[in-house]
């Protein structure tokens, strides 16, 4: 298959304010076809309302967004052929789990057995034959995802909007509903742009993703890129586990004086070193340890592999790293 | 520890209190019966079912009913369509004005019935509009919008906004997302407000005077026998069939929406 | 699979137009929701108490009994003739007296029902309140025409109880009787009491339920007895709900005319009044007067309700 060359959805400078607040100010953003794209940040950062701007239920106040190419920013929702996961699933109370999941086929107008039909099928594809006479309320939160899933895809849109969808779950249910939500995806080649703010979800299910704050994107790219090289202090801070490094410290360690980020997997401890620090942290990570040094008012994180010696705390060690592993960002 | 359990000085008050309001309505249940029919003389003397045969065949009590029906009938639709436009005005968005909105909802019913019957009799002067039925249901209808907005505006509230978006979400327009999603969950507390508002305006008298002319609804009816009794157990009849037809909805209303709005008629 | 799917789906139809545009513009559908019961109250009832107003400023011909539909403050300057003061000064008094005693009755109900009732006994004190509040009005009225009438229940328990002739004696004082108690003040005042004070007791039990059980306990923990914590923590606290509930039960016994008409000796009640002026005496403007006096008083009832915070009770 070849990939095709008219990006889901693509943002064009879109700014949202609510009177003074800037929601979401001038975003450029394109999500590629077929694509599972993570949007990432912090509450208040304008993920959710990015994803409120794709569906319809914000209208920017500034800029377009177009949708597989076709300009909506003034189609409203419901014309608007993509779909949602809410983030509480809002399922429709007072219907059977099958009129919730057959909804999008009944307001087109598409007639009752291959309503009945094709919200069997959605419902196989979610997990949950025999589920279709229950109430929503007679459902676990699991289930009840499941069910806001397959409503959404009935009408087969051109992407599938998931706004926190995991975040009611309990972390064992939500672990598995990753790899599932990821296999879904490859299997139906659907566009999934999903607003998360847990990095690790983030990272281990899209294939790119945008880092959010303060209303615009901070970062965007590959999982990879962002975890290893990330742009900016706020996007090493929030989506890893990353050395930040001030200028002083960073020219001090042979680089530039630049704010700088280091992972800890690539910091080994030596006996001498440019800067000398003292360990306040040990944790054991099973595979490993993660140690902790205090140099000055930073604190810089190393790891040592399994049986390599672990220094005591308030012992002195030296942080000491291959130059490439030291990525200098811009801010 | 003293908060735990109610002191049996306040189990006695309270008891007292809830009786005081219950027992004078029953005792009028038993005066039906009686076959004393000059005097309210307690105990009654002896007990008979003749006048509910006698109620039934006097003439001058089946016009007043039915007017009241009527009546109530006509006041509950208008208020149940005004009432639930403006819950949905103030659900949708906050806007300038709401405070307003929904003191001058509040207004008719929160000021002395006197006050808007005398109002609505000088308009009807000033205007120079005759008294008929459409004089008395416009009084009413303006008291009932109150009670079915406060049961509709309770089950809004109630109502996850998520629903009305992912109905639109997954394509319905306005109107199939209002017929498929809004009517079914908003249903029982219109019907909750609508049964109360009925039970209101079945029941109304102190508006009703001042804007009924020479036109008898049974309220009215009832009020002139009790200023002038003619035949006084016939009123304890009426009186027994007035209770049921207020009894009923308010039963009815309260069952509709037990499950966590205890709105119902809570702003008669 | 889906990527010959269009982006946007076509309009069907005009309602999917009018959805569009409601969309773009949601102060339409304001507007178009709040128009038709705006203008409802509006004319009608902002209108009509305009009219009220309007003709609280006419006056009355003496000699052809019509009213004169012009700007005149002379209807007002009855209001200050004596036997009209009495009238005003005795609803304000009957209607502070009620006031007060529906409060000390509704107080236990709606303190044990806001504190010690759970479940099914909430739902069944809920009801015990709801339901008489909810009955027929002049039903209820009649029903204590029953109870206070010479022949009547009070009068049968007095005599079991042997208490007869000191009822009898009661009725014989000027202030406080009549020839029975249903054509006494007395009566009028207790009927009152009845039919207007089940509408403290639901504001008065949500006040009271908003007072943190934490704070009664921190009270009784710092010594306080029942009584202490009662006058210094739960009044307190509950007053602005005690206030928000007695506006109801002020504001309607103000204006009832028909429980002195059927129940009293026949003195005089604002209500009353303006029934009679605008009725049998044909005076319409000076019936209007009369009824923009609860006005004014309830102006001022509420100014000061609000000072005491009801509103943040209601």
């Amino acid at each position: 298959m070849t990939p095709d060359p008219t990006p889901a959805v693509e943002f064009r400078a879109v700014s949202r304010h609510f009177g003074a607040v800037r929601a979401v100010d001038s975003v450029d953003l394109t999500i590629a076809e077929g694509a599972f794209f993570a949007m990432l940040g912090p509450s208040g950062s304008g993920k959710t309302t990015c994803l409120r701007l794709i569906s319809g239920f914000e209208k920017p106040s500034a800029g377009h967004i177009l949708i597989h190419g076709q300009d909506v920013s003034d189609v409203p929702p419901n014309r608007r052929n993509v779909n949602t996961v809410f983030q509480d699933y809002a399922l429709f109370p007072h219907m059977t789990v099958r009129e919730n999941v057959a909804y999008g086929l009944m307001v087109k107008g598409v007639d009752r057995r291959r309503r009945r039909d094709k919200a069997e099928e959605l419902l196989a594809l979610v997990k949950l034959q025999g589920y279709g006479d229950r109430r929503p309320g007679q459902l676990s939160g699991g289930q009840r995802q499941r069910v806001a899933l397959a409503r959404a895809l009935i009408n087969e849109p051109r992407a599938l909007l998931l706004d926190e969808p995991l975040g009611a779950l309990d972390l064992k249910l939500r672990e598995a509903m990753q790899d599932e939500l990821k296999a879904l995806q490859k299997r139906l080649g659907i566009t999934f742009v999903f607003v998360t703010h847990d990095q690790h979800e983030a990272l281990s299910m899209a294939d790119s993703l945008a880092v959010f704050n303060e209303g615009k994107i901070a970062q965007i790219g590959t999982p990879e890129d962002v975890y290893t090289r990330p742009k900016s202090r706020f996007v090493a801070d929030f989506v890893g586990s990353s050395n930040v490094l001030p200028p002083k410290l960073t020219r001090a360690l042979g680089g530039p004086a630049a704010w700088a980020s280091l992972r800890p997997e690539s910091v080994r401890l030596a006996a001498v070193g440019p800067v000398r620090g003292t360990v306040s942290a040990v944790r054991y990570l099973g595979a490993g340890s993660r140690v902790v040094l205090r140099i000055g008012e930073v604190e810089v994180a190393a790891y040592v592999p399994a049986g390599d010696p672990i220094p005591d705390i308030g012992s002195e060690a030296s942080p000491v790293f291959a130059p490439a592993a030291l990525h200098v960002m811009e801010g | 520890m003293p908060s735990e359990r109610a002191s049996p000085g306040l189990k006695i008050a309270a008891g007292a209190g809830l009786a005081f309001l219950h027992l004078p309505i029953l005792l009028i249940f038993l005066y039906a019966f009686t076959t004393e029919e000059k005097s309210y003389q307690f105990p009654p003397p002896g007990l008979t079912l003749k006048w509910f045969a006698v109620a039934w065949n006097r003439a001058d009590i089946w016009p007043p009913l039915w007017l009241s029906l009527q009546v109530a009938a006509v006041s509950t639709l208008i208020a149940m369509v005004l009432g639930t436009l403006v819950a949905a005005a103030m659900a949708q968005s906050r806007f300038f004005g709401r405070e307003q909105v929904s003191l001058l909802i509040l207004l008719p019913i929160a000021l002395p019935g006197v006050i808007t019957g005398m109002a609505l009799r000088s308009a009807f002067s000033v205007v120079d509009i005759p008294f008929s039925v459409w004089t008395i249901i416009l009084g009413h209808a303006t008291f009932c919008i109150v009670i079915v907005y406060n049961n509709a505006v309770a089950r809004f509230r109630r109502l996850h906004g998520g629903v009305l978006e992912a109905s639109a979400d997954l394509g319905a327009n306005g109107f199939q997302t209002f017929g498929y999603v809004l009517l079914p969950n908003l249903g029982s507390a219109l019907l909750a407000g609508g049964m109360l508002a009925f039970a209101l305006s079945f029941d109304e008298v102190i508006v009703t005077t001042f804007t009924a002319g020479q036109q008898s609804t049974l309220p009215i009816w009832m009020l002139t026998e009790l200023v002038r009794p003619r035949q006084r157990p016939v009123t304890n009849v009426v009186a027994i069939v007035v209770v049921a037809m207020t009894f009923l909805p308010i039963l009815a209303a309260y069952y509709l929406t037990r499950d966590g709005e205890h709105t119902a008629g809570a702003g008669k | 699979m889906l990527s010959d799917a269009p982006a946007v789906l076509p309009e069907r139809g005009p309602a999917d137009r009018l959805t569009a545009v409601f969309w773009r513009h949601p102060r339409v559908l304001l507007v178009l929701l709040l128009t038709p019961p705006l203008l409802w109250l509006g004319v009608v009832y902002l209108g009509s108490l305009a009219a009220l107003l309007l003709q609280s400023f006419y006056s009355i011909d003496e000699f052809s009994g019509l009213v004169v539909p012009e700007f005149t403050l002379k209807t007002y300057a009855e209001l200050f003739r004596a036997q009209n003061l009495d009238i005003i000064l005795r609803t304000l008094t009957m209607a502070v007296l009620v006031t007060l005693t529906s409060a000390v009755i509704a107080f236990p109900i709606a303190y044990f029902a806001a504190r010690f009732a759970r479940g099914r006994w909430k739902a069944l004190f809920y009801l015990g309140v709801m339901l008489p509040l909810w009955s027929s009005y002049l039903v209820k009225v009649y029903a204590w025409k029953l109870i206070l009438a010479r022949e009547g229940i009070v009068t049968w328990l007095a005599e079991r109880a042997g208490a007869g002739p000191l009822l009898g004696r009661a009725l014989d004082e000027q202030w406080f009787g009549g020839s029975s108690l249903s054509t006494s003040p007395v009566g009028t005042f207790i009927v009152f009491v009845y039919i207007w004070m089940p509408y403290m007791i639901l504001p008065m039990q949500a006040a009271l339920e908003r007072v943190p059980g934490s704070m009664l306990e921190a009270a009784a923990d710092l010594g306080a007895s029942r009584g202490q914590a009662f006058r210094t923590v739960i009044l307190p606290l509950a007053l602005p709900g005690i206030v928000a509930g007695s506006i109801f039960t002020f504001s309607l016994t103000l204006g009832d005319y028909i429980i002195p008409q059927i129940i009293g000796n026949s003195a005089r009640f604002i209500g009353l009044a303006v029934y009679q002026f605008q009725g049998t005496a044909g005076n319409l403007p000076l019936a209007a007067a009369f009824a923009v006096v609860p006005i004014v008083i309830m102006l001022v009832y509420l100014a000061i309700a609000k000072r005491l915070g009801a509103f943040d009770a209601l």
